[in-house]
């Protein structure tokens, strides 16, 4: 029951990660492989502004999310914009050159020490067998609450209808008056603002470390493979499959048998990645591209 | 003086698994982030057939047939997956195969590496290495030239630019990928079997992410599919890489300094030559 709960708690934080990546793909077809470093630069400027400026938590965290808006902005229009319309692959360079300097500027800045959000104790409680913090509960619920809202948009408001017409069919959606550059933009900073939401929950729920950055990306995108590159609904069901499997597969002894060491936990990830691509490329659900 | 062959020794080293990326990257344009995949396996199966055995030959044979092998399964790849899914699936690979090398320790002694890696007999000092790997460097460097230049590497070209147009006009994908990954594949064993001699050394650090970016930029910035380009690149950035260890800075932020700066010389390097890294198909 543990494991059940610890995997509830790493699907949402990755859910809500990958949603926010698989429009950005969906729409723009571009990978962002610097998304682990903008998850931790939501995390750490909340820090920042909590433990070192003093601020309220919860104007701590708006500023965090603008932060991490602000940066995924910055991102888009340097790293992804001016090259992705020259050629689809070449963000995937840019981004990685990205990682490295957000890598170096966090380690600069914050260190290697772990840092937290809350410098108090947690809320622990034992309900039957589990150990469960009021934190990751409370997390737990905000961060379906805020897929449910992005999900309610997406789906049921005129806005969500052109995001949806812009990832079907860029052109057509251009033709019928839809600003795509616009909403390109729109989609990119809302996976930015996620992304940091990802950062902020680490920095409450666990302490932030730049070594998380590679692992988080990584797990993004399995999700979004395994989901069908594009898919909001099948990015947030695989992000849950694979912390469930993170959690029953390593560290269990299994039937007394064989025991997987915790070191192997980043390779369901990658495992899951590369199963997907070699024996169902375009994910669980991948849908086709609308042409007349 | 020890310094100076210090830096030749390295770049000598370092070339041929360059080239052999630049074959397939800069050349060929296929998305493959796994050299260092390759790289990882040919070091850590040259150095564990060379410990146990004692026998250079067998080590370098162990060496080259994994580095093979791992070629072989990425030119596979190239073939079945789409140019980012290949991306994607060659760094995932790379990361699986390390997890692995940091995870049995009872073969690799994990994080800790492989010390004590003997050296072949005539490969005494700094001098040696640099001596053997500038003529290795060299051999391979003209051997990429004419395999540039020649009616394969003009296959690649082709497939590169377009591949369906290409195939039409009857150029065997499978083949010419295949062929490609395996060049390199022999240019990373050369390169990763006398690397961890020169160190003494094999640890799992030197093989981690930061290696890849390393090995991007410097095809990137030396111009995709350039021999020369890429090989002025190796001197000019290993160089620059080796000396920053002299700057006065503490280590804490030396490392993220550089981080940072290789991160900018590969963004400014993809700026520049980004007509030329995917450059556009033309058309009629």
């Amino acid at each position: 029951m543990q494991l059940l709960w610890n995997g509830v708690v790493a699907g949402s934080l990755a859910a809500l990660i990958a949603a926010g990546l698989a429009l950005v793909y969906g729409v723009l077809g571009v990978f962002n492989l610097a998304l682990g470093e903008l998850v931790l630069l939501g995390g750490y400027a909340t820090w920042w502004l909590h433990q070192v400026a003093h601020l309220p938590l919860i104007i701590s965290i708006v500023g965090g999310l603008i932060f991490g808006g602000l940066c995924t902005w910055i991102t888009f229009e340097v790293f992804v914009n001016p090259f992705y319309k020259h050629h689809r692959f070449l963000p995937l360079v840019t981004t990685i050159a990205l990682s490295m300097i957000l890598d170096g500027l966090i380690l600069l800045i914050f260190e290697e020490r772990p840092r937290s959000i809350l410098s108090t104790g947690k809320h622990i409680y034992e309900v039957g067998p589990v150990h469960v913090t009021l934190e990751q509960i409370v997390l737990t619920l905000i961060a379906l609450g805020i897929l449910c809202a992005f999900a309610w948009m997406f789906h049921s408001t005129a806005f969500g209808r052109r995001i949806r017409a812009v990832v079907q069919h860029d052109h057509a959606a251009l033709s019928l008056g839809i600003n795509a550059p616009l909403l390109h933009r729109f989609v990119f900073i809302m996976s930015g603002i996620f992304a940091a939401a990802g950062g902020i929950f680490i920095g409450i729920d666990q302490n932030l470390t730049p070594i998380f950055a590679f692992p988080l990306t990584i797990k993004a995108y399995a999700a979004i493979i395994a989901g069908g590159k594009g898919n909001f609904w099948g990015a947030i069901l695989c992000a849950y499959i694979i912390a469930f499997l993170e959690q029953f597969i390593v560290g269990v002894h299994w039937f007394g048998l064989f025991y997987i060491p915790a070191g192997y936990q980043q390779t369901v990830a990658l495992l899951f990645i590369i199963l997907f691509l070699l024996f169902r490329p375009q994910g669980l659900f991948s849908h086709t591209k609308r042409t007349a | 003086m020890d310094f100076l062959l210090h830096i030749i020794a390295l770049m000598g080293m370092m070339l041929p698994a360059i080239l052999g990326y630049n074959l397939i990257f800069g050349r060929g344009k296929i998305l493959h982030f796994g050299p260092v995949g390759v790289s990882v396996m040919s070091a850590y199966a040259g150095v564990l057939a060379l410990t146990a055995t004692q026998s250079f030959v067998l080590g370098g044979i162990s060496a080259l047939a994994s580095a093979l092998i791992v070629s072989t399964f990425f030119a596979w790849l190239s073939l079945k997956l789409e140019p980012d899914g290949l991306g994607v699936m060659s760094i995932a690979v790379h990361l699986a195969i390390l997890a692995v090398v940091l995870n049995w320790n009872g073969l690799t002694r994990g994080a800790l590496g492989i010390p004590r890696v003997p050296r072949m007999p005539f490969l005494d000092s700094v001098a040696d290495f640099a001596l053997l790997s500038v003529m290795i460097a060299a051999c391979v460097a003209a051997g990429m030239h004419h395999v540039d230049r020649s009616s394969f590497g003009r296959k690649l070209r082709a497939l590169a630019e377009h591949d369906w147009h290409a195939r039409s006009l009857g150029i065997d994908k499978a083949y010419v990928h295949f062929t490609a990954f395996l060049i390199a594949g022999v240019c990373s064993a050369v390169t990763n079997f006398l690397f961890p001699q020169y160190l003494v050394l094999l640890h799992p650090n030197d093989y981690q992410f930061p290696a890849l970016v390393f090995t991007v930029m410097l095809v990137v910035a030396g111009g995709p599919g350039s021999v020369m380009g890429v090989t002025l690149s190796t001197i000019l950035l290993v160089s620059l890489k080796e000396a920053l260890r002299f700057v006065p800075l503490a280590p804490s932020v030396l490392g993220p300094v550089r981080l940072m700066l290789f991160g900018a010389i590969l963004f400014v390097a993809v700026w520049w030559r980004r007509d030329t890294l995917f450059p556009k198909a033309r058309s009629v």
